[in-house]
């Protein structure tokens, strides 16, 4: 980022109004959310986590983000077969503080049509207000 | 909606501000864990100046009559509290700390969102004069474990104040040795710029800079409820367990809670500890149950990063306040084991 702003927002993914990210490699999307988000929340104390091989639509609530201030659902940002959780938030959800947008990825999805309705960087900096 | 005048210095502190009470205020500076562990390790300090701060004047028989301790024989420079005003009902009207200025004149703190409501209590219920003072003076609280490695010590017994002093190169309208987190410290009330010097001096010191999330953590391990979630004008201090009220004097309230002591009560303010590790926190209203009923609710809840685990409060029915005892929290369809715990947690 060239400005110094209160959140991160990275120009290599896409974005959803409900403040996820998602980052597209071939057939796989790896989601997680977003800097503006997890700063919403802040302290991160819990996650749950989407069992692999669920399929799942487009706005689906699949996992939840728990801090003090509200346990927030996290929605699929795609149709698609949910592929792999982040165990390791199990342990250590702080990863998502810490990281957002790398090791505090959230799941996996494999995708089963070209995903629509994702924002790019530019428009979910507009959103934020950034 | 109302800003602490210290909001400068807490930007630049890395405050992060939120909504509480109509007040945009500090609720952490990055990690309230880190904040909290703070003030049970070292010590932090936490803007305050939302809280509402009354100048009463008048009768001392009419001011004690308001008042559920006994004020009429606390000295000059004590404080009287954790206190109550209640309705003819015996419930809240807020829970409020009084200080005793002199035989005609006391200060009183009330809880933010309660400020406008008390000062028209007092007049409807009083001839007693009130003068705000909450917008002329920001005040802060410093506390912590190891709170005089930070702080000058100050010369004043717990719950005891003095007006008008001199501290660490400030001038302050009030000084005391008081607090809500459980641990050692005081309280400055002053011109929202001499404040502003002491935060910057303090953070260089080393006192952490800590928000109103830690305040509410610290504040549920101690047990210490918050109005308008713990009690309000439907509850009553018997309800709550939370003694701020004398019987052996008159107040307003008081047959009330006399009758209420004569036909017992149907609910009792418990403590719940979830268990090490647990990570899905119980939410306000979520449901207590045992063997398939519901038995109880929860009224405020959190993380405490000092006991590795959710912690809170709530109402159980008195049939079933089985202290000691596992029972479910029901969250989000989840059934959490939690164990019935008394006060404080810590």
């Amino acid at each position: 980022m060239e400005r110094k702003s209160k959140y991160l927002v990275l120009k290599d993914r896409l974005y959803t109004d409900s403040d996820e990210w998602v980052k597209i490699d071939g057939d796989i999307a790896v989601v997680g959310i977003t800097d503006y988000a997890q700063k919403k929340l802040r302290d991160i104390i819990g996650v749950d986590l989407p069992k692999p091989d669920t399929r799942v639509k487009r706005g689906d609530p699949v996992a939840v983000v728990e801090s003090v201030k509200a346990a927030a659902d996290i929605y699929a940002p795609m149709d698609g077969i949910i592929s792999e959780a982040n165990e390791r938030l199990l342990d250590s959800p702080e990863l998502i503080n810490k990281d957002p947008y790398g090791e505090g990825w959230i799941f996996k999805v494999k995708l089963t049509e070209k995903p629509e309705g994702l924002l790019e960087a530019e428009k979910y900096m507009e959103k934020i207000g950034e | 909606m109302f800003s602490t005048k210290l909001r400068n210095v807490e930007e630049e502190l890395g405050g992060d501000f939120g909504e509480f009470a109509g007040w945009s205020m500090p609720m952490s500076y990055g990690s309230y864990l880190e904040e909290h562990l703070a003030v049970r390790n070292w010590a932090a300090f936490f803007d305050l100046s939302h809280m509402g701060r009354l100048m009463i004047r008048g009768k001392r028989a009419e001011f004690d009559y308001l008042v559920a301790k006994r004020t009429e024989d606390a000295n000059a420079g004590k404080m009287v509290g954790p206190t109550a005003f209640l309705t003819e009902r015996g419930t809240f009207v807020d829970d409020v700390m009084v200080y005793v200025v002199d035989g005609s004149s006391w200060l009183v703190v009330t809880n933010a969102v309660n400020r406008e409501k008390v000062i028209n209590w007092i007049r409807r219920n009083s001839g007693l004069e009130v003068e705000d003072l909450t917008f002329d003076y920001a005040m802060i609280a410093v506390q912590g474990r190891k709170v005089w490695d930070f702080m000058e010590k100050v010369e004043l017994q717990p719950l005891n104040f003095v007006l008008g002093k001199e501290y660490m190169g400030i001038k302050t309208f009030l000084l005391s040795r008081s607090g809500w987190t459980g641990e050692d410290g005081v309280e400055v009330w002053a011109k929202p710029e001499e404040i502003e010097h002491l935060l910057r001096f303090l953070k260089e010191r080393g006192v952490r800079p800590a928000g109103l999330i830690a305040r509410d953590s610290l504040r549920q391990e101690m047990g210490f409820v918050l109005y308008g979630e713990d009690i309000d004008e439907n509850t009553t201090p018997i309800e709550a367990r939370y003694w701020v009220f004398s019987m052996e004097k008159e107040f307003l309230g008081r047959e009330a809670l006399k009758e209420q002591l004569r036909s017992g009560v149907n609910k009792l303010r418990i403590g719940i500890k979830l268990k090490k590790g647990e990570r899905t926190i119980p939410r306000r209203d979520s449901k207590i149950m045992l063997e398939g009923q519901q038995v109880g609710v929860i009224t405020s809840s959190t993380y405490s990063p000092y006991l590795n685990r959710p912690i809170g409060m709530g109402y159980m029915n008195t049939s079933h306040f089985l202290l000691g005892y596992s029972v479910d929290v029901e969250v989000r369809g989840k059934r959490l084991e939690a164990k019935l715990s008394d006060f404080p947690l810590v």
